[in-house]
């Protein structure tokens, strides 16, 4: 909301507060100053005047003399304006003026006439838009003013945030009212007085949804004119950011803004019928409204109607057909009170969001309509002219909602939430500077006004008591609690973030959806768990309508990404959730949700340097780095085995079991992914829960080292294809029994002189034995047994023993 | 022959004349080898008279002394410098390293959490996760929001299209769920700090995103104040941003707290006014929601408010991050750019 400070001083005394101050009470109350902005016309040596004569051009028929005078020697002046008659009070440029945008005035002869200087249009002083002639000013303006000073053209203005809450401070009175409160001040409500007549209003108000319309106000003003609103008003309304319009529907914009109450003015004669009723909207009732828009509406819409047609949706925005235009003449004044939800979702339905609105969605004071309506009377009678009916018409059909609260408050609330200090004069005092009616001690009684809709606990006044006293006067004081910290799977999750990062992969950290297209390349079919997405129902955008079902697509796009500004290296990880359509293990209604850990490399990886080279990715890569995180997370009684699944190569992906249990995948992603996904090379990735991996484990037993020489030899086997390394490794490990101290894998090939289907892989082991040097018998004994066990498995000793 | 005086009278000018190790072992051979003076001298013990010989001997053996010495001094030296030439000859560039060892970078989102959680654990603090995917019952009726409430509109929030339509499965639209979650499944003193992911509809934009994190904080106690919400938030600001930090407090609105206070710390770059590109002059910055927890949530997690209190406050990752470091636009912490990464540690 815009504040103007020369029109907030309408209100409230504030002299000699720098504008500053002001904003800073106003924040330190919690109404945010989102901008502070200084208002000045840069047009000089303008000033009011009186035309005293205007006559025709002796030479031109388009422009006329006229004689101008700021109250001394008239002088010659020609304008080319027809606005105005003699008798008008307008803008004079004096010879040596300066214009809005820098243009100077001088004294120049038109057409054989000297003129001195020129009477100005708004446009020319850079107020507005009217440049259908000159700017007419308010009779009874002082003659000889700089209109630079004089007319309010000076200004501060405040743009305040007012919370949801807070309803009551959307005027110029609500925050006088605020500032009051902080200064110790009275602030003042207008007092309309105007002409009257006694007739009875011929038209009746129904309301026939009392749920959605609390109250009714309606004021008839007969025999007036409808035409451009005062300058002082349209420089109040320009400066709240309102553009003006005409008188009457100006003064509708004055008084919402003025008093908070929105009011709307209908032409009288173009409502249908006698009668105006409040009611849900017809299935399919169309209305347009004042912004030209047609909009068909249901029975969540409330309308005011006329015995015919709605005609304006309500508390939102008025209807073109009741439009108060040039040539209204009986208007009819609405003030109401509306249900805060009914009015919320109808401009939220209809994208309508209007200063009405705004204000009827937060609750405006349903003791406001009669005092607007009167007030819009009051000015419409001043500024338009005619008569106001005596009678006004006020239809309450909720009653509960205009009774004022009262709140049995007891000190200790205050103390249990603000600390010492809260007793009864300064809770009285602190109170009753918010207009809150104080009685009584401990509990006192406090009455709410209807303004305040946001009190209605004693803990509501908790909060007046700490915003009026000073959030920032209390002291400070740091409570410490009984500790606990990060959980060990928060911790082991820690470490296997820091081993990520010191394998040579950065981590990612991507929005949670995907789009359909990501799914769609890896070629699951629709029972897969990856293939069954949750889909959100109100998505804004194609890339954000799906819940990720796997990590991989956003470590895909953040690579796709990498490579388009030129890295060709990647290696990232993500740890994050993924959404599965199904029921959560623990949680109920949610759906599951689990935590998982992905990675995935481009390119090369690794060190480089002086005769070293990154080394491109690959499975062992992937499998690589999966050793060195279970050695950092110390994970034991884990296996990889090989595995087709869609999407990954079908010979170089493996399924990750952790005692037993599948726990994810890792290997290399099938090249038709990786082409469909606009990447190229081998592209390496893995998968798996995070869970099993960071899981609580018991704490492995102390073995002393043994102090006895270690016996190193190599191994190379002839094994077929599909007989694993690891496999290898254990059988042979086996054998070994309790003297392997190691076994290492150091070279595969296959070819020549190997037969198709055969590899060959070099295994170095170390035996040693805790309590005794082994001996050659031992050696040879535990060799032999390695190499049975290898041929058993199909493995063949390359060379001898 | 020569007399051994004469030979050690020599024998320093020979020893120290030479300049190779060789030229050395030459040297050793002509003044104690098989056919030096000396070697000469030994063999001739045997013709002297007996009473003689230990005389001579003894001069023999002091001769063999003295120039063993001098040789074996000479020989260190020479080695030193031999070792000495050797190594010059090895120079390495010392600007060159034989491997730039690859480095992954954690995410600054998850750095800052961290620091934070750091922050609060210090403080006695416990950290808690919790659901993304999230029923309205938690997301908001346990918050005090009501059914009604602007912030349940799908403009704000969003919902999965799961489960039953009764329980509005939605995305969370911050972290204090958890509060209630928590609240419900422990008994008080709670001193919890909830990291993670928030959701909201909106359109990622220079200063927007539809993902974003948040660190909650939660304590409830017997008799905790607005002013330990104050001390705690200024003891953040502190240790966060520099031990010079003062705050203020503001009043704001949260259906979920109250008082509702956002809270601004003094610009850690300016001392206000000026053209500050962190606070934009103000001096002050803008950090986080807070409040004293409202008495409706402490009812609907079965606490009672007349013998508990406590304060919650929620911080936008980014938003610090930012803050701190100038990170601007948003998209900069999801686009995952490995040259934005590799900035943070």
């Amino acid at each position: 909301m815009r504040v103007s400070l020369n029109w907030l001083a309408d209100y409230i005394d504030l002299e000699p507060s720098p504008s500053e101050e002001i904003a800073q009470v106003l924040e330190s109350l919690g109404h945010e100053v989102e901008e502070t902005e200084r208002l000045a016309p840069d047009f000089g040596r303008v000033v009011t005047a009186r035309v005293l004569e205007v006559e025709a051009h002796p030479r031109a028929d388009r422009i006329r003399v006229c004689r101008v005078t700021t109250g001394g020697e008239p002088q010659t002046v020609v304008c080319g304006a027809w606005n105005f008659e003699a008798g008008a009070t307008v803008a004079w440029a004096l010879p040596g003026a300066t214009l809005s945008g820098g243009t100077e005035i001088g004294r120049r002869t038109i057409r054989g006439v000297e003129s001195n200087g020129m009477i100005c249009s708004e446009t020319e002083l850079g107020l507005g838009e009217d440049s259908e002639g000159i700017l007419v000013l308010d009779s009874g303006v002082p003659l000889g003013e700089d209109l630079a000073g004089f007319g309010s053209l000076t200004d501060t203005v405040l743009d305040l945030s007012i919370t949801p809450n807070r309803p009551d401070v959307m005027s110029y009175v609500g925050v006088a009212r605020e500032l009051a409160a902080y200064y110790r001040v009275d602030y003042r409500l207008p007092e309309p007085v105007f002409p009257q007549v006694e007739a009875r209003s011929r038209i009746g108000i129904t309301i026939d949804d009392p749920t959605g319309c609390y109250r009714f106000v309606s004021r008839e003003v007969r025999g007036c004119r409808v035409s451009q609103s005062p300058f002082w008003m349209r420089t109040r309304l320009r400066a709240s950011g309102q553009r003006p319009i005409s008188n009457v529907v100006d003064i509708t914009n004055y008084v919402l803004l003025e008093l908070g109450q929105p009011i709307h003015a209908f032409d009288l004669e173009k409502l249908g019928g006698e009668g105006i009723v409040v009611r849900r909207a017809h299935p399919g009732e169309r209305l347009t409204t004042l912004d030209g828009v047609e909009r068909e509406l249901t029975p969540a819409d409330l309308v005011v109607a006329d015995r015919e047609r709605a005609s304006a949706l309500a508390g939102t925005m008025g209807g073109g057909a009741s439009e108060v235009t040039a040539g209204t003449t009986e208007v009819l004044i609405e003030s109401a009170s509306w249900d805060p939800p009914t009015v919320l979702h109808m401009s939220k339905r209809h994208g309508l969001r209007t200063e009405a609105s705004a204000r009827f969605e937060r609750g405006v004071d349903p003791a406001l309509p009669p005092a607007a309506a009167t007030r819009a009377a009051e000015l419409v009678t001043r500024l338009a002219g005619g008569e106001a009916l005596a009678e006004m018409t006020d239809v309450v059909a909720r009653e509960d909602r205009m009774r004022p609260v009262t709140i049995d408050f007891e000190l200790r609330q205050a103390e249990r939430i603000l600390g010492p200090g809260f007793d009864v004069p300064r809770v009285a005092d602190l109170l009753s500077r918010l207009h809150l009616g104080v009685a009584g001690e401990d509990p006192i009684k406090v009455e709410v006004p209807t303004f305040r809709p946001d009190l209605t606990r004693p803990i509501d006044l908790v909060e007046e008591l700490a915003r009026l006293w000073g959030y920032n006067n209390f002291p400070e004081r740091v409570p410490r609690g009984p500790g606990g910290g990060r959980s060990v799977p928060q911790r082991r999750t820690g470490t296997l973030r820091q081993a990520l990062c010191g394998l040579g992969f950065s981590e990612s950290v991507s929005l949670s959806f995907m789009r359909a297209s990501e799914i769609e390349i890896w070629g699951w079919d629709q029972e897969d768990e990856r293939a069954r997405e949750i889909r959100l129902k109100n998505p804004l955008r194609e890339e954000e309508s799906i819940l990720r079902t796997t990590l991989l697509p956003g470590l895909l796009r953040v690579a796709r990404y990498n490579h388009s500004h030129g890295l060709d290296d990647v290696a990232i990880f993500e740890l994050g959730r993924v959404f599965l359509d199904r029921p959560h293990r623990v949680l109920p209604k949610v759906p599951d949700q689990p935590e998982r850990v992905g990675l995935l490399a481009t390119g090369r990886l690794g060190g480089s340097g002086l005769g070293v080279k990154r080394r491109p990715v690959d499975f062992y890569t992937v499998s690589a780095a999966w050793r060195a995180l279970s050695q950092q997370l110390d994970l034991r009684g884990w296996r990889l085995e090989p595995v087709e699944t869609a999407g990954w190569h079908p010979a170089r992906a493996a399924r990750l079991l952790l005692d037993g249990e599948p726990v994810g995948i890792m290997g290399e992603i099938h090249p038709a992914v990786v082409r469909r996904a606009e990447l190229s090379g081998r592209v390496i990735a893995m998968e798996l829960d995070l869970a099993p991996l960071v899981a609580d484990r018991r704490h492995w037993q102390f073995r002393a080292p043994s102090v006895f020489p270690p016996y190193n030899f190599d191994m190379a086997f002839e094994a077929p294809e599909d007989l694993a390394a690891d496999d290898l490794l254990s059988v042979t490990g086996e054998a070994a029994g309790d003297l392997l101290e190691s076994a290492r894998v150091f070279d595969e090939f296959r070819g020549e002189p190997l037969s198709r289907g055969r590899k060959s892989l070099a295994i170095n082991y170390t035996l040693r034995a805790p309590d005794r040097t082994l001996s050659s018998e031992e050696t040879a004994e535990a060799l032999r047994a390695m190499a049975n066990a290898a041929r058993a498995a199909g493995a063949e000793l390359r060379g001898e023993l | 022959m020569e007399s051994l005086d004469a030979l050690l009278k020599k024998a320093p000018t020979l020893v120290k004349g030479t300049s190779t190790l060789e030229e050395l072992s030459e040297a050793e051979a002509e003044l104690l080898g098989r056919r030096s003076v000396v070697a000469e001298f030994q063999r001739g013990i045997g013709r002297l008279p007996p009473e003689e010989r230990p005389a001579v001997g003894k001069a023999i053996q002091e001769a063999r002394r003295t120039l063993g010495k001098l040789i074996e001094t000479q020989r260190g030296r020479l080695e030193t410098e031999s070792e000495r030439l050797m190594l010059a000859s090895d120079r390495v560039d010392v600007s060159l390293a034989a491997l730039e060892y690859q480095e992954g970078y954690t995410h600054l989102i998850t750095s800052t959490i961290e620091e934070v959680c750091d922050i609060f654990i210090g403080l006695g603090y416990r950290v808690v996760g919790g659901p993304e995917a999230e029923s309205g019952t938690y997301n908001f009726d346990a918050l005090n929001t009501p059914p009604t409430h602007p912030s349940r509109l799908e403009s704000d929030t969003l919902y999965l299209d799961w489960g039953d339509p009764a329980d509005e499965i939605l995305l969370r639209t911050h972290t204090s769920p958890m509060q209630a979650r928590y609240m419900e499944e422990h008994d008080p003193p709670v001193y919890v700090v909830v990291p993670g992911k928030v959701y909201r509809a909106d359109t990622p934009d220079a200063t927007h995103s539809p993902v974003f994190h948040q660190i909650e904080g939660l304590a409830v106690d017997e008799d905790l104040t607005f002013s330990d919400l104050r001390g705690t938030l200024a003891y953040f600001a502190r240790e966060f941003f520099g031990s010079e930090r003062r705050i203020r407090m503001l009043p704001n609105f949260f259906p979920f707290t109250e008082p509702s206070a956002e809270m601004h710390a003094s610009c850690f770059s300016c001392e206000g006014g000026g053209q500050c590109r962190v606070c934009g002059g103000v001096g002050w910055i803008e950090l986080l929601g807070c409040g004293m927890v409202d008495p409706n949530v402490f009812e609907w997690v079965g606490y009672d408010p007349s013998k508990v209190s406590g304060f919650a406050f929620g911080m936008g990752v980014e938003r610090i991050a930012q803050v701190r470091h100038g990170v601007s636009p948003l998209r900069h912490f999801f686009d995952n750019d490995l040259r934005v990464l590799s900035q943070f540690r």
